[in-house]
């Protein structure tokens, strides 16, 4: 009787450590999967506002009036678009929060492609040297989102050019 | 252990293909409100009124945006014409009449990886579209 009780106690002694083994190996893959399923989640919902910030800061630069009478007009637009990506707003607040975590204005790339008579053909907004930090690692996209959007908006030349 | 691991792929695929999906869609609608600006901006451009459609159509292939993280061209995109925004035409027989363009880019696939193997499609198509008018050229949908 007591062989057969001391029998028993082994045999469950012996389950209950091949259970913590078999918890401690999959317990293991487990948060693998869910370190990677938060990195990559966060990345693309990141990468989704940067791809919306970028869409509305060139659709804003590209109904914008282009001013270039002195460079610091042209600086003073650039300037109000890379607010428009980042705060989503051309002239923000002081304490204003930027809609993608850590992004600033001068990552914010603004160009015009000239056309004829002076006057912009297209704009180009990109986002440069912008890692998106999902915890366990970064993720440098090289330049992008791009987008380029024609130019529609008015123009105001230099006394010059007119 | 076959019903923690459908779990896990369902919520792996959740995260991973519903992303790659919204950033499609995203892509695709800037690319095509882009496109139909461009098109719009051709029709208006005095420059080209001898062959509106034919300048609008070029400014729309000319557009360098992409999709699926910026890595792809946009294929089968589809220009049409319309002089009321309510009938539209790819070839209307009155081009001096035309005041709208409408832009669609309909075969965005983006390919399912974990999903499919939970019952998910295998291709996820995500279209969009956008129309511009004339004289000013102005986004209206």
């Amino acid at each position: 009787m007591s062989r057969l009780l001391l029998t028993s106690r082994g045999r469950c002694s012996a389950r209950k450590g091949s259970a913590m083994i078999e918890l401690a190996l999959s317990a293991g893959v487990m948060l693998a999967f869910l370190g990677g399923t938060f990195q990559f989640g966060y990345t693309f919902y990141a990468y989704n506002q940067l791809v919306t910030a970028v869409g509305n800061g060139a659709r804003y630069a590209a109904m914008r009036t282009y001013r270039s009478a002195t460079p610091e007009d042209i600086e003073k637009g650039r300037e109000a678009i890379r607010n428009m990506v980042v705060y989503g707003d051309s002239k923000p607040d002081p304490g204003a929060v930027p809609v993608v975590a850590n992004l600033k204005p001068q990552q914010v790339q603004v160009e015009w492609t000239p056309g004829e008579h002076g006057a912009p053909n297209a704009v180009t907004v990109s986002i440069s040297h912008f890692a998106i930090d999902a915890v366990f690692t970064q993720f440098d996209f090289g330049g992008r989102p791009s987008v380029e959007f024609p130019y529609v908006g008015n123009y105001a030349p230099a006394e010059s050019e007119r | 252990m076959s019903v923690a691991t459908l779990l896990l792929l369902a919520v792996v695929g959740l995260a991973f293909d519903l992303g790659r999906i919204y950033i499609a869609r995203n892509e695709a609608q800037v690319f095509t409100d882009a496109a139909s600006l461009a098109a719009a901006k051709s029709l208006d451009n005095p420059e080209t009124q001898g062959q509106r459609l034919e300048a609008a159509r070029a400014a729309v292939a000319r557009m360098p945006n992409r999709w699926n993280l910026g890595t792809q061209s946009f294929k089968g995109v589809v220009v049409e014409f319309s002089a009321d925004g309510l009938h539209w035409d790819k070839s209307p027989e009155d081009a001096a009449a035309v005041q709208f363009s409408r832009v669609s880019a309909p075969m965005n696939e983006v390919e399912i990886t974990f999903l499919r193997a939970v019952g998910g499609p295998d291709f996820f198509t995500v279209p969009a579209h956008s129309v511009a008018e004339t004289g000013p050229v102005r986004l209206v949908e």
